[in-house]
């Protein structure tokens, strides 16, 4: 199964490499005080969002799956190899946010290291839960069927929320009461966010080994 | 000796398509030539023995275990080479020797880098700069590098032209010279099979017409080649196919000595694997 990961880093080698260019530069960017943490971590786990996908793209164009279930993994086996690369991923994207983080308040601003680091792990969050959400789908429809859903759960909630802003059953300060919140408890608890995601990804990863045990090739 | 493949009753239905009651056993130690016309089930039988596809009925054991229940064994046995290079373009030789030796436990990367040495392909250039006959014999390589015993091949030789599939063909039969080894290729050129293969099991419409030892066939059909009228002095229940053409007919004989004594004034010839497609399949029924 291993091997399957592997598979997916070196198919998509030249990718990782000119996103790790891209992460570069956002880097150096931000420590020049030109762009936010929170903008380069959230284009940063954007990023990696789109690996997984492109991984079922390239599959796809070879036709992998057919190929890869005649190797003695089984279909659980190749589900878990692309969990596994999704999940060493935005693990990895979470890290080098994280670092960033660390740079940034050595280089600048020291103060903000917590609320940046809170920035992370929350984007990381929403990475996970992007992944959960998915990995199903291009299981079940297929990389280009399953694209318009990943841009509706990206754009989604931000509609909503302008939507109900507009209509006026949201406003900003029915959040007010979150000011009520010490900030450490926030920094605390924005630490065990990404374990919600994490934990919904064992039930996406069922939805995918049921989608996949379907399938025929 | 136990067989590499047998298959019983298998079924497997996709609506407009029945592979029905397929039954074939591929002793050890032999090649088994699968044919058939486009859409014949040849595929899907191939698929079925891959458990790509659920199939409706039957069984299938590879080596003595079930295909289903025992996959993975199964699997670590089997080399299969497929119609198209499944890799992608942006990996090369060395980088499918990676990913395959953490995939198989008996995966031998000395043995690749010799089949890679064998084939002359490059082991760091990338899958999109090789020929069509360079992707199958890294398919082949790949294939062939875990030490499996039985291999299964379809269209692999499709495309290919004659000095790559006669190289190719040498490769099976070196691979044959174990007695545990066995080869099952799918193929429509039926000059390779008629070269190497030990068995042929024709499919016809998803059912199998003829599964047998391949000298067997060749030494007892013959192809009859007589006039209209000759055709009608003989016993329907001599001949299996007939075709009429405008300058003569033709007729599909099963027992070519016996027609031979039974029909001294006809000329009866030997045949050929595509004699007998052509019949079977474009031939009428007597």
């Amino acid at each position: 199964m291993m091997g399957l990961v592997i598979k997916d880093m070196l198919v998509m080698r030249k990718t990782i490499r000119t996103y790790a260019l891209f992460l570069l530069f956002y880097l150096v960017m931000t420590l020049l005080d030109l762009f936010t943490i929170s903008f380069t971590t959230a284009i940063l786990q954007l990023i990696v969002m789109l690996l997984p996908m492109s991984a079922f793209s390239f599959d796809e164009m070879a036709k992998w799956n057919g190929y890869a279930l005649t190797l003695p993994l089984g279909r659980r086996a190749v589900v878990t190899g692309r969990y596994l690369f999704a999940l060493i991923m935005t693990l990895a994207a979470g890290l080098c946010g994280l670092l960033s983080c660390v740079l940034v308040s050595i280089f600048g601003d020291q103060d903000t290291l917590l609320e940046n680091m809170m920035t992370v792990m929350v984007c990381l969050s929403l990475g996970l839960f992007y992944a959960d959400i998915l990995l199903p789908l291009c299981y079940k429809l297929g990389p280009e069927r399953a694209r318009p859903y990943f841009y509706l759960v990206i754009f989604a909630p931000i509609v909503l929320l302008l939507g109900a802003y507009q209509l006026g059953l949201f406003s900003p300060g029915s959040l007010s009461f979150l000011s009520s919140v010490p900030d450490s408890s926030v920094v605390r608890l924005s630490f065990f966010f990404p374990l919600l995601p994490l934990a919904g990804m064992w039930l996406s990863y069922r939805v995918s080994c049921r989608v996949m045990e379907g399938k025929e090739f | 000796m136990t067989n590499a493949i047998e298959i019983r009753g298998l079924c497997k239905s996709y609506g407009d398509f029945a592979l029905q009651d397929v039954s074939l056993t591929l002793p050890g130690g032999s090649i088994m030539g699968l044919i058939g016309e486009n859409g014949a089930g040849k595929t899907t039988t191939i698929k079925c023995i891959l458990n790509l596809v659920r199939r409706d009925g039957g069984q299938i054991t590879i080596m003595g275990r079930d295909n289903i229940s025992q996959e993975k064994a199964v699997k670590e046995d089997m080399g299969v080479v497929l119609d198209e290079c499944f890799f992608h373009d942006t990996l090369r030789p060395l980088d499918i020797d990676r990913i395959l030796a953490r995939i198989y436990r008996t995966w031998d990367s000395a043995l690749f880098g010799d089949y890679l040495d064998k084939f002359q392909l490059p082991s760091k250039k990338f899958v999109k700069e090789f020929s069509r006959g360079m992707k199958m014999k890294l398919s082949l390589s790949a294939a062939l590098a875990h030490r499996p015993r039985l291999l299964i091949l379809d269209e692999a030789t499709a495309g290919l032209d004659p000095v790559v599939r006669d190289e190719i063909l040498d490769e099976f039969l070196a691979f044959i010279r174990d007695e545990d080894h066995a080869i099952l290729i799918s193929s429509h050129i039926t000059s390779d099979l008629e070269k190497a293969a030990d068995y042929i099991t024709y499919l016809h419409q998803g059912r199998v017409v003829l599964s047998e030892a391949k000298d067997v066939i060749l030494d007892s059909y013959g192809r009859l080649a007589c006039t209209a009228k000759q055709l009608e002095e003989v016993d329907p229940g001599d001949l299996v196919r007939v075709r009429r053409g405008a300058y003569g007919c033709e007729g599909l004989i099963r027992d070519r000595a016996a027609f031979q004594r039974k029909y001294r004034n006809l000329l009866v010839e030997k045949t050929t694997l595509e004699d007998i497609m052509l019949f079977i399949g474009k031939g009428d029924a007597v």
